[in-house]
């Protein structure tokens, strides 16, 4: 085994190189620690902990742009890999299509699951532009919802998807 | 998962094996986490993350489809060769694990490497006579699921060898099968009973497959239901032979009752 290819806990603490919403970066990974609470130590607060056992899907992130629980995903996994948090897809002077069809629709509640949601959401949009409602429901249905009955969201990444078709086609 | 002191990522299997049989590191290997992430054993210092490893691809293989250990649930329930065998049922069955956020990250080898009640694929691929590769300090054992489920296998898959491949036979491609869970909500991983029904007619029974999942942690087949539905019994006493086998299983009399009628709804869906 190549040395590369393994890397030692030090004083408690992993080393690890990532990108995270595009900006490479290292960090120090707790031994022991998962996704969700490393990232929320170094301030990427969007990632909710919600149940911590994988049923809410409020700490959804992208990891190579695939949607995944932080909570299950052991912070060195990240090590060499993409992280996306919904900081890092727009601001608040400049929001992400998906999130200005959220405010729009009325989507948001109290808004701890949305993160979650907006991740999962822009993951199925860039796999599959113009989704059906029943691949939105399925593309969702791991990111749970307390406040709402789902309809708005459901509408909100409808909308999205046809605002963001419009800009491919201008 | 504080006990760990190394985290390594090998790039092939026999790189991975070599490391899980080094006692210097007392390594583990972890495919999604899914399942074992939280509950890594305290002895465990080496967390070998294998996905670098190339055991994910979907392919045929002299006439036998070849799934990756390393394939995840979403990958199986989107992959067209997986829907297109034995009436999409490998698909179908992913698509009944948790929810998406879970189907992006488990994988099938990881589903099968321990056996647990709740997991899928161990009832689905008993049914499909499925066989399974696993990487050793030899080079490769093939064993089927039963087998890589006895003691005599003298293997601990992720500890001591690496499920690298799962191959399901060519004579499977054609069957009727289905998958049932029942379970409290749909995203449950939790559930009352698995189940999958496998049946080929050409004028009578040519084959049959019903397994059951659930009940306890290796799934079984129900062998005397099997033969009343090769000697031509008619569904409702195929599915009275079914009650009979689960109650001596200590399914309970819900489980009975409802595994029993599903399987006689599909025998008469069964032309």
């Amino acid at each position: 085994m190549n040395n590369k290819n393994m890397i030692e806990a030090k004083k408690g603490f992993f080393e690890i190189t990532l990108t995270v919403n595009g900006e490479p970066l290292e960090l120090a990974v707790k031994n022991g620690e998962f996704l969700l609470d490393a990232l929320r130590r170094h301030g990427w607060k969007s990632v909710k902990k919600g149940c911590d056992t994988g049923d809410c899907g409020s700490c959804t992130v992208l990891l190579d742009g695939k949607p995944v629980l932080g909570c299950l995903v052991p912070a060195v996994t990240a090590h060499g890999r993409a992280v996306t948090t919904i900081e890092g897809l727009g601001t608040v002077r400049k929001p992400h299509a998906l999130q200005e069809a959220f405010v729009a629709a009325g989507a948001v509640q109290c808004g701890f699951c949305i993160p979650g949601m907006i991740l999962s959401s822009k993951a199925l949009l860039d796999a599959v532009p113009a989704p059906t409602e029943a691949e939105i429901r399925k593309a969702l249905d791991g990111n749970l919802c307390r406040c709402t009955g789902y309809v708005k969201q459901v509408e909100a990444v409808k909308n999205a998807a046809k605002k963001l078709a419009g800009k491919r086609r201008a | 998962m504080k006990n760990i002191k190394y985290y390594a990522f090998p790039s092939t299997a026999k790189e991975a094996v070599a490391l899980l049989l080094n006692k210097k590191y007392k390594a583990m290997a972890l495919a999604g986490g899914t399942l074992v992430a939280k509950t890594l054993p305290d002895t465990v210092e080496t967390y070998l993350d294998i996905r670098n490893v190339p055991i994910k691809g979907i392919k045929l293989q002299g006439g036998n489809l070849v799934i990756g250990a390393g394939a995840t649930f979403d990958e199986i329930d989107r992959s067209k060769l997986c829907r297109s065998w034995a009436g999409g049922v490998l698909s179908a069955a992913a698509a009944k694990c948790s929810s998406q956020l879970i189907r992006n990250m488990a994988t099938i080898g990881g589903n099968i490497a321990r056996p647990h009640s709740f997991n899928i694929f161990p009832v689905v691929l008993l049914g499909l006579d499925a066989k399974v590769r696993l990487a050793v300090r030899s080079g490769a054992k093939l064993t089927d699921l039963p087998g890589l489920y006895a003691a005599s296998l003298g293997l601990r898959p992720g500890l001591d060898s690496l499920i690298t491949e799962i191959i399901i036979p060519a004579k499977t491609r054609k069957w009727r099968c289905e998958f049932i869970k029942l379970a409290k909500t749909e995203s449950s991983w939790e559930s009352y009973i698995k189940l999958f029904f496998s049946l080929e007619k050409k004028g009578r029974a040519v084959q049959s497959r019903i397994c059951v999942g659930a009940l306890s942690p290796k799934p079984f087949r129900a062998l005397s239901t099997e033969a009343a539905i090769a000697a031509g019994a008619a569904p409702q006493d195929c599915a009275a032979a079914f009650a009979a086998e689960l109650e001596a299983a200590r399914a309970g009399e819900y489980r009975s009752a409802a595994a029993s009628s599903l399987l006689r709804r599909f025998l008469e869906a069964v032309k």
